[in-house]
């Protein structure tokens, strides 16, 4: 056990290469770049997210655009409204998203696979409803412009970019903490062996909001520092289909939580619609491709990998 | 006197566009629920599988892609909706074996790929697919009833009446039936998992483009339009139990007459939350669907 808890580290010492690379990164490439590589990082936040309902509840959501609408119209509001820059918008966005998280974790607190997906999705929907709806708080279809700067006197450029590199690794690096904390333990326990978590105290319900607390709250973040590093919030954003592509991001990054995967689910989020933005009926065929390819070779490459060491093996 | 003229003006009307409507969310849960029963897969390319058939009866009668008659497009669209489920379900079934999440997922998939088709094929476009029935109404106690209403009733009656006896009395309905109470003791009486499964998969697709066919004469043909209106068959068969064939029809009629309430007396732009909170609501109260009493524990 010690000896995985190790690798765990070193893994996370690993990640800091990354880090270093990203943080050189606005020097050597253009502008256009630095504020999509911002994007990307924001969204991995998402990716992540996504990802931790799935590692510690082993649920699915399709809905997770109503966590980053949340953190998003935090930013949003606070600074289009009253003034106020990201060190007050920030803690309130992680605030909002972990109670609402609560909120709709408790009523469907027993819902399990299948039936919680589709409650989500149920969510996903209702979002830019809520929106346009609001209108007088949220702006309706125009949405907001965020222009306070974070820290006054640094080119708005960079701290789009360093913003959301920073939370990404601020994100990433306090889920890995997490898995070696006691509550981290006793969350997987909850999601593998429900009944000896229940024998030693846990109760699968409270895991379950847990859980989606947590996740909800890392959804704010990821909206909060997508309406930063964007710097525009609208109801464009948080679509049902966005909400879709997040978990496609997840699936490709197989769920991942490091800092390394969650780069790759969230670029894949950000840098395929860019790429393809010529041609935008291609993005749903390609993500609709990508999705099952990866979760075809989830299938079939341990099989292929037993059927090649047995042949090694036989040989 | 004012209290009976706005029941008789607005409520009555209100309901029976309910149910109309709630037909054909019935129609779309339907399938759904079948292929849940069975594979425990929910398939979320549905919709948008549904709504490319639709589109392609619009492009083989309207002269897009050819100028076919009206029944000979839907013969061709029917056709394809089953070629795609045989594909969808070719490509899936490994993954359905080992977890019904994944499979899941994996339909999501399709149903992006759908819509990326439907987008590439027919553009972004709003069209108008009208059903070549004759135009007629008359009114019975003050309730105006219209030839659609009649098709749409007509429609429904006998496809989900043909289902159901096809389910009940014939042997494949008495396989689809065992095995979706026991896929293991089913496999080990002979019975063919897979096959039955595509039965499930291929009656699904047809039941998407009846449904489909039928509801875009009220609203307009767009990428979404289908996809959206499956929606409310989802939250049809999560309120009759996802696993209950009479479930999805009482829970379609119930939401079409719920909606159609609530837009009208509450507020229009509200009708997706409404639809979370019914969801919800019937989750909680009703985790096995209307049609079943909550027994047993849940753990």
């Amino acid at each position: 056990m010690t000896q995985r808890l190790q690798d765990i580290a070193a893994s996370s010492i690993a990640s800091w290469i990354p880090v270093a690379i990203l943080a050189a990164l606005p020097f050597i490439v253009g502008g256009s770049w630095t504020f999509t590589l911002g994007l990307c990082f924001a969204n991995s936040i998402g990716v992540l997210a996504v990802s931790f309902l799935v590692r510690y509840g082993g649920e699915v959501s399709i809905g997770h655009t109503f966590f980053t609408a949340l953190g998003a119209y935090a930013v949003g509001v606070l600074d289009t409204r009253f003034g106020l820059s990201l060190w007050a918008s920030v803690p309130l966005a992680l605030v909002l998203g972990v109670s609402l998280g609560i909120a709709f974790a408790w009523p469907s607190r027993n819902l399990h696979g299948i039936y919680l997906a589709v409650t989500t999705l149920a969510l996903a929907l209702a979002v830019p409803e809520m929106i346009n709806n609001l209108d007088w708080i949220t702006g309706g279809y125009e949405g907001l412009y965020v222009s306070t700067p974070l820290v006054p006197g640094v080119e708005m450029g960079l701290q789009r970019y360093y913003l959301g590199l920073a939370m990404l690794v601020a994100v990433a690096a306090a889920v890995a903490r997490f898995r070696l904390s006691r509550q981290g333990m006793t969350l997987l326990l909850a999601k593998t062996h429900p009944a000896a978590a229940d024998a030693f105290g846990t109760r699968r319900v409270w895991a379950r909001i847990a859980v989606m607390g947590i996740s909800g709250g890392i959804g704010a973040l990821c909206g909060a520092t997508l309406a930063f590093s964007g710097s525009t919030v609208s109801p464009g954003g948080f679509t049902f289909w966005q909400a879709i592509f997040l978990l496609v991001g997840s699936v490709v990054s197989f769920y991942g939580l490091s800092l390394f995967r969650v780069l790759i689910g969230g670029a894949f989020v950000t840098l395929v619609p860019q790429l393809l933005s010529a041609s935008g009926a291609w993005i749903p065929v390609f993500y609709g491709l990508s999705l099952l390819g990866m979760i075809l070779l989830g299938h079939y490459l341990p099989r292929i990998q037993k059927t090649l060491a047995r042949r090694k093996g036989g040989a | 006197m004012t209290f009976w003229d706005t029941l008789l003006y607005d409520l009555f009307p209100l309901i029976w566009s309910g149910m109309i409507t709630g037909c054909l969310y019935a129609l779309g849960a339907l399938g759904l629920v079948m292929i849940f029963k069975c594979s425990k897969v929910v398939n979320f390319s549905h919709g948008n599988v549904a709504g490319l058939t639709a589109f392609l009866v619009y492009g083989l009668s309207s002269g897009v892609l050819l100028s076919l008659s009206w029944g000979m497009a839907v013969i061709v669209a029917l056709l394809c909706a089953v070629a795609i489920a045989f594909l969808i379900y070719a490509i899936i079934s490994p993954l359905v074996f080992e977890s019904d999440l994944t499979s899941t997922i994996a339909t999501l998939g399709f149903g992006l790929i759908a819509q990326g088709v439907t987008l590439l094929l027919f553009g972004a476009d709003i069209v108008a697919l009208d059903l070549p029935i004759p135009r007629f109404a008359f009114s019975v106690f003050g309730l105006l009833v219209t030839g659609y209403d009649l098709t749409v009733l007509a429609v429904a009656i006998v496809t989900i009446g043909a289902l159901f006896i096809v389910i009940d009395y014939t042997k494949l309905g008495i396989a689809f039936r065992a095995i979706s109470e026991n896929p293991f003791a089913a496999e080990v009486c002979g019975l063919n998992l897979r096959s039955v499964h595509l039965f499930a998969w291929v009656t699904a697709a047809i039941l998407g483009v009846i449904g489909a066919l039928l509801i875009v004469p009220t609203t307009f043909l767009s990428v979404t339009t289908v996809a959206t209106f499956m929606l409310q068959a989802f939250a049809a068969a999560v309120i009759g139990g996802f696993a209950s064939l009479p479930g999805s029809l009482v829970g379609g009629i119930l939401i079409g007459v719920l909606m159609n309430l609530f837009t009208f007396y509450v507020s229009p732009e509200f009708s997706s939350t409404f639809l979370l909170g019914i969801i919800l609501l019937a989750l909680n109260i009703f985790p096995n669907g209307v049609l079943q009493r909550v027994g047993g524990s849940r753990v």
